[in-house]
């Protein structure tokens, strides 16, 4: 009896250490990617030199706020933006997007024609930090987005569109619910396939494209904080714990796909699909970086 | 003597069928963008053809340009048909925010274009082989 016992702990030892082993990597980044944003705007000023080389002393001693930590940069650029936060603490007062909750809140509880609700998909909507995840049946990476597609098929109803509407109102139900219960980002990556879509992901997002030759990178790993026109780039720390957003350049709200669209568009190049192996990759990677993070959604944006 | 002209006859073959191949990444690191893409030294229909072929590779990798409202593949449809058409301008149409706007160009220009932008979308995909390393936080980029 012992020896059953002992044979099925190992067993068990055996496969949470390789379970973790398939993380390793991303971790190394994600804790890399911490310190990086830390050390940055550990005190912008004073890293002018290697960090700031075309921002004016002015801002960086006045507009921006030191020795930020990693939660705070679910924030964005307002983490660091004092304007940008002080405008963004007066509309948050009065959310623009407090009846997209709502509509989301309806979707998740209206019944399909067969009689169920999305609750026999999602039990419990405060999800939003869950997503992306890796299907090793499928052997894709599956957003919430499509998560959501794939419950309405399995359900008999048409999938919706992924950008905004619905889609987006419904998120908005699951993000407000993760925020209120206070749930983190947890992303996992538990096989081998799923660590190599991971890879994928990160070497898309780092990757130089478009006639622009910008990689995702540019903007939000080495240009985070840096001025373009009258704009602070946000950070890729913290970028996947607020979707959906609502836009002000919108007037609406947007899920992640949507605003990686803008990108890929901003890049110069073809944008990629939501739903296409590339977006899904990338979202995977962007939400691990968040892992541990804070689920801070939705949220407003310029 | 027969050896040399069998291998002749071989080479030639295979340097003629691979011309009319699809173009390749390792094709795309060894060409000189400036030369394959100048309409004076090689045609206007040449330009388009090789833009053709390497926007046909640039679609499957999923790096296709896009300026403005213009994919790469569009630039080469439009300007063929300019081409055809023996029309001096082309214009290129797109719609933003449900609105049709447009450019217009010289054909010769738009051809440039459209065969810069097919070469380079491939070429930057064997740059990225080894720089996005470069600019990973913890990996190659040292802070």
């Amino acid at each position: 009896m012992n020896v059953i016992k002992i044979t099925v702990a190992a067993l068990l030892m055996a496969s949470l250490a390789s379970a973790a082993s398939f993380n390793t990597q991303a971790e190394k980044d994600r804790k890399a990617l911490i310190a990086y944003m830390e050390k940055k705007f550990s005190d912008p000023a004073k890293n002018k030199g290697s960090f700031f080389p075309y921002s004016t002393n002015e801002e960086l001693s006045k507009r921006f706020t030191k020795g930020i930590k990693r939660d705070a940069f679910r924030l964005g650029s307002y983490a660091y933006d004092k304007g940008g936060k002080s405008q963004y603490d007066e509309v948050m007062e009065m959310p623009p997007f407090e009846d997209n909750i709502d509509a989301g809140k309806a979707l998740y509880e209206k019944k399909f024609a067969n009689g169920k609700t999305f609750k026999s998909c999602f039990p419990d909507p405060a999800i939003a930090g869950e997503y992306p995840k890796f299907d090793d049946k499928k052997g894709t990476v599956v957003t919430l987005t499509l998560a959501i597609n794939e419950c309405l098929k399995a359900n008999g109803e048409k999938p919706w569109k992924m950008k905004k509407g619905k889609m987006a109102d419904l998120e908005a139900y699951f993000a407000s619910a993760s925020t209120e219960a206070g749930k983190k980002v947890h992303i996992v990556i538990q096989s081998e396939a799923a660590a190599q879509a991971y890879e994928a992901g990160k070497k898309a997002y780092y990757s130089q494209r478009g006639y622009l030759k910008l990689s995702c990178a540019t903007c939000h790993v080495q240009g985070t904080g840096k001025r373009v026109r009258n704009e602070y780039m946000s950070p890729l720390l913290g970028h996947t714990t607020h979707f959906p957003v609502y836009r002000l350049k919108w007037q609406g709200l947007g899920t992640l796909e949507r605003r990686i669209e803008g990108c890929n568009k901003d890049e110069g190049e073809k944008p990629h699909k939501p739903g296409s192996p590339w977006m899904s990759n990338v979202l995977y990677f962007m939400a691990y970086m968040s892992n541990e993070m804070p689920v801070d959604g939705p949220a407003i944006r310029k | 003597m027969k050896t040399y002209t069998l291998t002749s006859i071989i080479l030639s073959v295979g340097l003629g069928l691979s011309s009319l191949s699809a173009a390749t990444l390792a094709d795309a690191a060894n060409i000189d963008v400036a030369k394959v893409c100048d309409v004076k030294a090689n045609g206007i229909e040449g330009v388009l053809k090789t833009a053709a072929e390497y926007n046909a590779l640039a679609k499957k990798l999923g790096v296709e340009f896009k300026r403005k409202g213009v994919t790469t593949s569009q630039y080469i449809t439009d300007t063929e048909a300019a081409v055809k058409a023996k029309a001096k301008e082309v214009t290129l149409k797109y719609t933003k925010k449900g609105k049709v706007k447009k450019h217009t160009f010289a054909t010769t220009y738009a051809a440039w274009r459209a065969c810069h932008f097919a070469v380079r979308a491939v070429q930057q995909v064997n740059e990225a082989e080894t720089t996005w390393r470069l600019a990973v936080p913890g990996d190659g980029f040292k802070f």
